[in-house]
């Protein structure tokens, strides 16, 4: 084990360029895996912050036929018992569907919600986004607030007037609406900024002719994290007389499939730096152990055993290990947290169907300073099982051509 | 017979060894019947290429023989394993290179003990000996210097003292002299004679140096991979 350590710092030059290369790997690695940590976050947060909440009760078949007759059963019940659900930081009701809106210049069709704006706060970032006006301040029930990009459309301002028409429930006569602009906000998620408008609450109700019934019960968790968590018994609670409670997973499949392809990219870049840790170690060793062939063959001369060489590369190959480590952990941490504190902005870019509202921030784990760690200096073992073969293999005399 | 069993050391039976260089075959040991006793203080001599190298190589266990067999202290050598061999050149055989070879990552204490340690004596009659030889070799003082911190006549002699601290019944020694000047050389031989002679160990010297020749009280010359001529020197 002396000897291995020894070894190592033997052409000092070479062992730390080895090592910073292996270590180098070694932070990406910490990196990229703390990078996506902060991406999911990111993704999880922009698409659960911003408007969906954590999770949604709606009637059984609404979210996929957005039939405006499909609303929520026993709303009345389901209101005491959001109140009192300890999981629940925050609820808010919804009325959603399609219409069309109409300015002086412009028809645009929009999904028209009908939101609690007290309770609305909560779930979703519309009043944090607003660029011009308020978030229905006031008790007016002609307010509406659109989207910036809609608000472009329709060659609208702050004041001027609207005309929205819907479909009601039931008949499926049209209604027809007058409102003034009284916000416009803008979150850089096209859809939403396009062709999303809210109303109050009762003022959608009663444009769709619900009564005091709604379509969407949005819910807030303390962590989103709830919101995939299956084993969680609120779902079967809340998915009773024909209602069904879903997590974010669900609601957007598709941001589940790319959060699970981060994880496969986590698994695929981690591959890809093992194979060139891997490649590096070989070489250094296979380099190391050509340099000191004669050496080894006096070794063997002298009483040492193929496995005693054996174990002298496989400790080598620890040994590099730690010094790879070592220096892979510093790297690793300096430029996780220096990122981690200045974040990384990717705000503006959507992937999968979900726009970055936030710079990113890349989250450190403990188990990222032990567990990659650790493979890296399992891997380097294991690759330096190869060179310790070829040494253990080797015959003495022909190790030693140039004298005994 | 048991007596001379004990006597012979070493004995090879119609050693032969062809390597292949480019795929040409080359006859490095033609047919050589040998005995060494114990105690001797040989020399194999002869010119270079002529064989002295791989018919050491053999006798200790780091070659193959092509044909024929070595006996070492009745064992054949052709029926033991690789670990087996190593075993028996770790108990039994020291060696000392032409070119020192001391590990150059640890220190003149650490290269002395090294066998001792593969022969798992303990720490402290590693400590003892390693001193004890250090006073014999003249060298008291430098267990803690790297062999780069040292001549290469003090490398020689720790050299000579890795080799014979572990009490082998046989030293190969390959052109112990090669590198050195004839003072260091000729202090080196005087200092290996002693042991031999206080110790009965036997020593096999590679040569072509007239100061080994001139020590060395049996001189067996090879040529073209076959002993030329073999003389015991009376009297000595």
């Amino acid at each position: 084990m002396k000897l291995a350590w020894r070894n190592l710092f033997r052409n000092k030059r070479r062992s730390f360029i080895a090592g910073t290369a292996i270590g180098i790997g070694l932070a990406s690695l910490i990196f990229v895996d703390a990078l996506i940590i902060g991406m999911k976050n990111n993704m999880i947060r922009s698409a659960t912050a911003s408007f969906m909440g954590d999770a949604q009760i709606h009637a059984e078949g609404f979210r996929q036929t957005q039939e405006v007759d499909k609303t929520i059963h026993k709303f009345a019940e389901l209101k005491t018992q959001l109140d009192e659900e300890g999981i629940i930081q925050h609820w808010a009701p919804r009325v959603t569907n399609l219409a069309m809106i109409s300015s002086a210049a412009d028809v645009s069709s929009i999904n028209l919600v009908g939101v609690n704006p007290d309770q609305e706060k909560y779930l979703s970032q519309v009043n944090q986004s607003l660029i011009q006006g308020d978030f229905f301040k006031g008790n007016n029930e002609r307010d509406i607030v659109v989207g910036q990009e809609l608000a472009d459309t329709l060659d609208v301002e702050l004041g001027d007037r609207v005309v929205v028409t819907a479909a009601q429930a039931g008949t499926g006569d049209l209604s027809q609406e007058m409102f003034w602009i009284s916000g416009i906000f803008r979150m850089h998620i096209k859809e939403i900024d396009s062709a999303m408008v809210f109303i109050r609450i009762t003022v959608a109700q009663e444009l769709f002719g619900l009564g005091d019934k709604i379509h969407e019960i949005a819910l807030r968790f303390p962590d989103p994290s709830y919101g995939q968590n299956q084993q969680l018994n609120l779902w079967d609670k809340y998915s009773q007389y024909g209602n069904v409670a879903e997590g974010w997973t669900d609601i957007m499949p598709q941001m589940k499939a790319a959060l699970d392809l981060f994880d496969f990219s986590t698994y695929l870049v981690a591959l890809i730096l093992f194979g060139v840790v891997a490649l590096g170690i070989i070489n250094t060793l296979f380099m190391s152990l050509h340099e000191r062939m004669f050496e080894f063959g006096v070794l063997r001369a002298v009483g040492t055993k193929p496995l005693g060489l054996f174990r002298l590369i496989v400790f080598e190959a620890g040994s590099l290990a730690i010094l790879s480590i070592g220096i892979g952990l510093i790297l690793g941490f300096v430029l996780t947290y220096v990122t981690s504190k200045v974040g990384i902005n990717y705000t503006g870019i959507e992937f999968a169907g979900v726009t970055f509202r936030d710079l990113l921030y890349p989250v450190i784990k403990v188990s990222q300073f032990i567990e990659y760690p650790l493979w890296v200096f399992i891997f380097t073992i294991i690759a330096g099982i190869y060179p310790a073969v070829h040494a253990a293999r080797m015959n003495p005399a022909k190790a030693m051509r140039r004298s005994l | 017979m048991v007596d001379s069993q004990d006597k012979e050391l070493i004995v090879t039976e119609n050693l032969k060894k062809v390597y292949s260089s480019d795929g040409v075959p080359v006859e490095a040991v033609r047919g050589i019947d040998l005995t060494i006793n114990s105690g001797e203080f040989s020399a194999i001599v002869g010119p270079s290429g002529s064989g002295k190298t791989t018919l050491l190589n053999i006798i200790s266990g780091l070659d193959n023989a092509t044909e024929g067999e070595v006996w070492f202290k009745g064992r054949k050598l052709s029926d033991m394993r690789s670990s087996a061999l190593s075993d028996l050149r770790r108990d039994h055989i020291g060696f000392i290179f032409q070119a020192y070879n001391l590990i150059p990552v640890l220190t003149v204490e650490e290269n002395i003990e090294y066998i001792m340690l593969l022969q798992g004596i303990s720490k402290e009659e590693r400590h003892q000996r390693v001193i004890e030889i250090l006073k014999e070799i003249d060298l008291k003082g430098f267990e803690d210097r790297k062999p780069l911190q040292i001549s290469g006549g003090q490398q020689q002699r720790v050299a000579v003292a890795r080799a014979m601290v572990s009490r082998p019944s046989l030293i190969l020694a390959d052109e112990p002299t090669a590198n050195l000047d004839s003072k260091t050389g000729e202090s080196l031989l005087d200092m290996m004679r002693k042991m031999n002679e206080t110790t009965g160990m036997t020593f096999v010297f590679s040569t072509h140096d007239p100061m080994v020749m001139d020590k060395a009280r049996r001189l067996i010359t090879i040529k073209d991979g076959r002993i030329a001529e073999e003389k015991i020197k009376e009297g000595e």
